[in-house]
């Protein structure tokens, strides 16, 4: 996963970010991936202690970077939390991805709206889809599910905290598959 | 001498109001006629589509995304291509790029049709309404002629288009951009230099670009507040770099520096009405010939998606409304993706213009809203009803039989079998 001595093959704006990223947080994993459009981008995973540094961090290197989405999954024993943002660097738009992750049984994250405020919007969908805990998020109400829906149960969980076949209402609809991913 | 007394009042704006296309709730604090803050609160369109998602394959789910929304149906499909394109590493053809180009376009050109006669109806002047809303026909009606269908498109699959642009399209195709050319200095004039439209959009519902930047506005409504992005720009998306893919920013349409009213949103969607209309034309010219898609048929696609798929992808376009994002996650041997999470323009964009109303009048509200060109599509139809103070969940079987019920009521004699005829619906 780290490629810190491919890093300096080729002199790009992308992979000399990813290796002064590297450098600023040796802890972190940065991949730079590129798709077949030609299209980079970096890939970095960090440590839940230094996330909220790592943010704040790429927020310094340009003060108007714009953070696109917060993705909320459950990834088995973890849960995931990957926001992407589009960092204007060295005059280049990097497309960068931010993945942490916490365990299921203590599932706190920091909370980063004070550095990105759009971000609380989609930790509160976070909170309320797979259950992941915002450390100090000023709001923890609902935003999407309805607000008599059952406590505890997350619709986007794939093991048993997600919604179990007894709520779902439209189960005589004949595309409606039993199981879904879990199979 | 008194004391100034304040009254605050709170009152809810939504879900269903006549003045908002579609439901969302704002509560709204007002001291008279003033805003003093808003609160939104989303979900009373939820469907479960990403927990739909779990329960589909990839190609299922092409069809799923598009299903979101009518309005930017190809965007939706198109982002999410994008995304399993990257994650299974899919070359599309050229001429499928140049394709997608030409169909993105159209559909850019009929939203932001859409839009602008909203505007215009929101503030009661109807007469613009008709106008751009006769002048979206003719979109709608070449899209039909290009994909058979004016919503719904299906034209994108993943590693190509599933249609050709041939002569006999092409040729309808820049009839229809020869007829918005002639349009187009119309809308214009009664968007950029009519009084009435100055008075009610100039300085309304101001996001400055601090707030535009904080809660990541995106789209028109970024752009009018002065940030220079374009997802087809910075993203430097497939052909779109090869055909000179600029943003358009509010300067280049009214002259002056960005206000991030509403009339600036307004001015970006004409001025970007004409940027497609170049887009579409040039993509014509320099369309190669060649293939229109990797994988044949969809039963070899589903197959070998299982093996290629290993990994994430991300998809980034601009949508009408703004830069669209959707996220897969696969994993090697099965059909499903594990995750997938699309993420609408309009999510950051009404967040902003929250905060951009602040201050504004209570009448102002319904164009502010609109100005954003809010699209709510989010995920199990179910309606809560109240019986005798118990709640009840209604279904699909229960709605349908609640309106045979009600048919029947209205007209007794109704002769037909009103049950549903269909392959497998057994309800």
């Amino acid at each position: 996963m780290e490629e810190q001595g491919k890093l300096n093959v080729t002199e790009d704006v992308t992979e000399a970010f990813a290796q002064e990223l590297l450098n600023e947080f040796p802890s972190a994993s940065v991949e730079v991936r590129e798709n077949k459009l030609g299209r980079k981008r970096v890939w970095i995973r960090v440590d839940r202690k230094e996330y909220k540094a790592l943010m704040r961090h790429l927020r310094s290197l340009d003060p108007e970077a714009h953070y696109s989405i917060g993705i909320e999954q459950d990834m088995g024993d973890h849960l995931g939390f990957t926001s992407h943002l589009l960092l204007t660097w060295r005059g280049e738009a990097l497309s960068v991805l931010v993945e942490v992750k916490a365990p299921k049984d203590d599932p706190r994250i920091d909370d980063i709206s004070e550095i990105f405020p759009i971000a609380l919007q989609f930790e509160r969908e976070g909170m309320e889809m797979v259950g992941i805990d915002f450390e100090g998020a000023p709001d923890k109400r609902r935003l999407f599910l309805p607000e008599d829906f059952p406590e505890g149960i997350y619709p986007l969980r794939l093991d048993d905290k997600g919604v179990s076949e007894d709520m779902v209402k439209n189960a005589g609809h004949p595309y409606y598959l039993k199981g879904g991913s879990k199979r | 001498m008194t004391e100034k007394v304040e009254y605050w009042v709170k009152i809810p704006f939504g879900p269903i109001h006549p003045g908002l296309e579609e439901p969302e709730k704002f509560i709204l604090t007002l001291d008279g006629e003033r805003i003093i803050n808003v609160d939104v609160k989303l979900g009373y369109n939820l469907r479960g589509i990403q927990w739909i998602g779990l329960r589909r394959n990839y190609v299922q789910i092409m069809y799923l995304a598009e299903r979101m929304c009518g309005i930017c149906s190809f965007s939706h499909n198109h982002t999410y291509t994008r995304a399993v394109e990257e994650a299974a590493g899919i070359e599309v053809p050229e001429r499928a790029e140049y394709i997608r180009v030409i169909v993105g376009e159209l559909e850019r050109i009929h939203s932001h049709l859409l839009n602008l006669g909203v505007l215009a109806h929101d503030i009661g002047y109807d007469t613009v309404l008709h106008l751009t809303w006769l002048a979206r026909e003719k979109v709608m009606d070449t899209l039909e002629a290009v994909s058979g269908n004016r919503v719904n498109y299906s034209m994108v699959t993943i590693g190509g288009v599933r249609r050709d642009i041939d002569e006999k399209r092409k040729r309808i195709i820049l009839d229809a951009m020869k007829y918005y050319r002639e349009v187009l200095p119309q809308m214009e004039d009664f968007f950029l230099q009519d009084p009435t439209i100055e008075a009610r959009f100039r300085d309304v519902a101001v996001i400055n670009r601090r707030v535009a930047v904080e809660q990541g506005a995106v789209g028109p409504t970024g752009r009018g507040s002065g940030l220079k992005d374009d997802a087809r720009w910075s993203e430097r998306l497939g052909v779109y770099p090869d055909l000179g893919i600029k943003p358009v920013m509010p300067q280049d349409v009214t002259g002056e520096r960005p206000h991030g009213d509403v009339f600036d949103r307004a001015a970006v969607r004409i001025g970007e009405i004409k940027q497609s209309i170049e887009l579409i034309e040039h993509a014509l010219d320099q369309m190669p010939d060649g293939k229109i898609k990797v994988f044949a048929k969809d039963n070899i696609l589903v197959a070998k998606l299982r093996n290629l798929v290993d990994g994430e992808g991300i998809g980034r376009y601009e949508a009408p409304r703004g830069e669209l994002v959707h996220y897969v996650r696969g994993k090697k041997g099965s059909d499903k993706p594990p995750r997938w999470k699309p993420r609408e323009p309009t999510f950051p964009n009404l967040f902003a213009v929250a905060k951009g109303v602040i201050g504004d009048q209570l009448a102002d509200f319904v164009v502010a809203v609109a100005s954003i060109d809010p699209c709510l599509s989010c995920t199990d139809r179910v309606a809560v009803m109240e019986d005798r103070g118990r709640k009840r969940v209604l279904t699909e079987r229960d709605l349908i039989k609640a309106s045979i019920k009600k048919t029947r009521e209205i007209n007794p004699d109704i002769r037909g079998d009103p049950t549903p005829v269909g392959l497998g619906c057994s309800r």
